[in-house]
């Protein structure tokens, strides 16, 4: 009897673990997906639809009015718009500047201990949370400051300095502190992944150092650029802590003006700004799609068949 | 080699000293005195008192353990399924996605997914949020690792006669494993610092970002703020070190 209960068992076991291994591992691999779909592509879906709705008082209805949209063409906004595009253009740039140097130093010329080293340092910064780190940039540079009572007491500067905190300086700054960490390391892996035979041919074949990398590195660290572009990009210009902390009153970017729609309750207008902002992201995304190389980064992993 | 690189050592000194630069004030801040050369831990015992800051600080631990092991198991689960479902461009640009989505459209689009489909705002709503910002890190972890993991090693496992789960729990499992912790530890980092995206859909529960955000837009800094400040950047760099610590490469496997 207990055998025959023990076998019965045994045999509903493995007819669930049979059953698990043809159906439910399937169900189970969907799952990811299944998450993103629904709480991601399904709201920015309603914001899009959100974005043609009007508003009623206090609230929203559904309609198909374009009244979000002009409001955005023919206010201030516009101007907002074109200046979150150059303020995300030239601090990604900036920060690009920076970095490429410093990830194209640790992937080629630096010890792999210092460069670990490096990269932790980095990363450190990076995870602290940027809002503790841009509230902390104000108590150093505002008018009583660290940063001014330093200046003068030590007679640099006869006054203490206006233009360190709520200023486009202080704004760049705090992008840049922020979002430049992020640009690093896509940058050191797609160089330390240039296989260096392409280097030791351009060099046997004469070349100089300066075209080598113009011709070979350059080129095939177009991924890590642009992904790091990306990063830069899609951070600052949807920032809407930075712009608030480090711009003071007044200081509009995309990012805080959808914010403070939504203070003010106008979602439709709200949603119209950030699906603008995000249709322009997913045109970058489509952008890095199309040179990034996946068979370079999945490796085994695409070739595998089960 | 130093001296040589002198100017980039140089340029990576000076950057590494911006970005560190406003740290130390808040941990100087954090246990200053009011009177002038007084070192004190007081603010941090007051942080102790602040029934507001302790049930943060409860709403975080919890939201973030949630949000570490969620995302980590979907991580995994994502990673298993860029290899074996066929469509890997598919679900890697899915899991990719919201990397490209800027934090306030997120808040926003989950904001009104919730309120329209009737959902209160509630610790599960922000653990959703940030699991959907927390999976591309998870996932893109564990798929490094995974790239260097050899999957004939699989097919061995099935010809000796092991079952899918068995090869994958007894052969790739522990070989995947510092993936798999870095991905937990990657996440948990990210729980415990989000705040654009939560204090959207926070509704009345605060977070100690959400808390540290809302408290200094409305009344500004003070030193109470300063230790709150000082207790995230201390507990980022001791998950982060444990992090390296666990994820550390493993020489040779013999």
């Amino acid at each position: 009897m207990v055998a025959l209960q023990g076998g019965l068992t045994r045999h509903g076991v493995r007819h669930a673990v049979g059953f698990l291994n043809r159906h439910g591992r399937r169900a189970l691999l969907c799952l990811p997906l299944l998450f993103v779909a629904a709480f991601l592509v399904v709201p920015l879906g309603l914001t899009i639809i959100v974005s043609f709705w009007e508003r009623a008082g206090l609230k929203f209805r559904p309609a198909f009015s374009l009244a979000s949209y002009t409001t955005i063409v023919e206010g201030a906004r516009l101007d907002v718009l074109m200046r979150s595009i150059i303020v995300a253009i030239e601090t990604t740039a900036i920060s690009l500047l920076l970095a490429y140097p410093i990830a194209y130093f640790l992937a080629r010329k630096a010890r792999p201990q210092a460069t670990r080293i490096v990269l932790v340092l980095f990363t450190i910064p990076f995870l602290i949370n940027y809002i503790v780190r841009n509230v902390a940039w104000t108590s150093l540079l505002g008018r009583n400051g660290t940063v001014n009572t330093a200046l003068v007491e030590s007679g640099i500067a006869g006054a203490p300095l206006d233009w360190l905190l709520y200023s486009d300086f202080a704004v760049f700054l705090g992008l840049i502190s922020t979002y430049m960490p992020f640009m690093i390391f896509p940058l050191v892996l797609s160089i330390a992944a240039i296989d260096r035979q392409f280097l030791e041919a351009s060099v046997d074949l004469g070349a100089s150092a300066f075209s080598t990398f113009r011709r070979i590195t350059l080129p095939l660290s177009l991924p890590g650029i642009f992904a790091a572009i990306v990063f830069g990009f899609v951070g600052t210009m949807g920032e809407s802590a930075v712009p608030v902390i480090m711009g003071g009153v007044g200081y509009e970017l995309l990012g805080n003006t959808i914010t403070s729609s939504m203070d003010v309750l106008n979602y439709p207008l709200a949603a119209a700004i950030s699906s603008l902002v995000v249709a322009l992201m997913l045109m970058l995304m489509v952008g890095w799609y199309a040179i990034f190389d996946l068979k370079t980064f999945l490796g085994k992993i695409l070739e595998w068949r089960p | 080699m130093i001296k040589r690189h002198w100017s980039m050592w140089l340029l990576i000194g000076l950057v590494l000293f911006v970005l560190y630069m406003p740290i130390v004030p808040v941990l100087i801040l954090s246990v200053r005195g009011e009177a002038a050369g007084e070192w004190t831990l007081r603010w941090y015992h007051e942080l102790s008192q602040t029934t507001m800051i302790l049930k943060a600080l409860r709403t975080t631990a919890i939201i973030a353990g949630l949000v570490g092991a969620l995302a980590t198991v979907l991580g995994l689960l994502a990673a298993l399924s860029i290899r074996e479902l066929g469509i890997p461009r598919i679900i890697l640009l899915a899991m990719l996605l919201p990397l490209f989505i800027p934090g306030v459209s997120m808040g926003l689009a989950s904001a009104l997914l919730f309120s329209m489909s009737g959902i209160p705002s509630s610790i599960l709503t922000i653990v959703i949020v940030q699991t959907v910002w927390a999976l591309p890190f998870a996932t893109l972890i564990i798929l490094t690792v995974m790239a260097a993991f050899d999957p004939t090693y699989l097919e061995a496992a099935y010809v000796a006669g092991a079952s899918r789960w068995q090869a994958f729990r007894d052969i790739e499992f522990p070989l995947i494993a510092p993936g798999v912790y870095g991905a937990a530890s990657f996440s948990l980092i990210i729980s415990i610092n989000e705040t654009v995206r939560t204090s959207v859909v926070q509704g009345p529960w605060n977070t100690i970002p959400t808390y540290i955000w809302s408290t200094y837009k409305q009344v500004g800094l003070s030193p109470v703020l300063y230790a709150l400040m000082g207790l995230i950047i201390i507990s980022t760099i001791i998950l982060a070190l444990s992090y390296l610590a666990l994820s550390r490469p493993r020489k040779s496997r013999g």
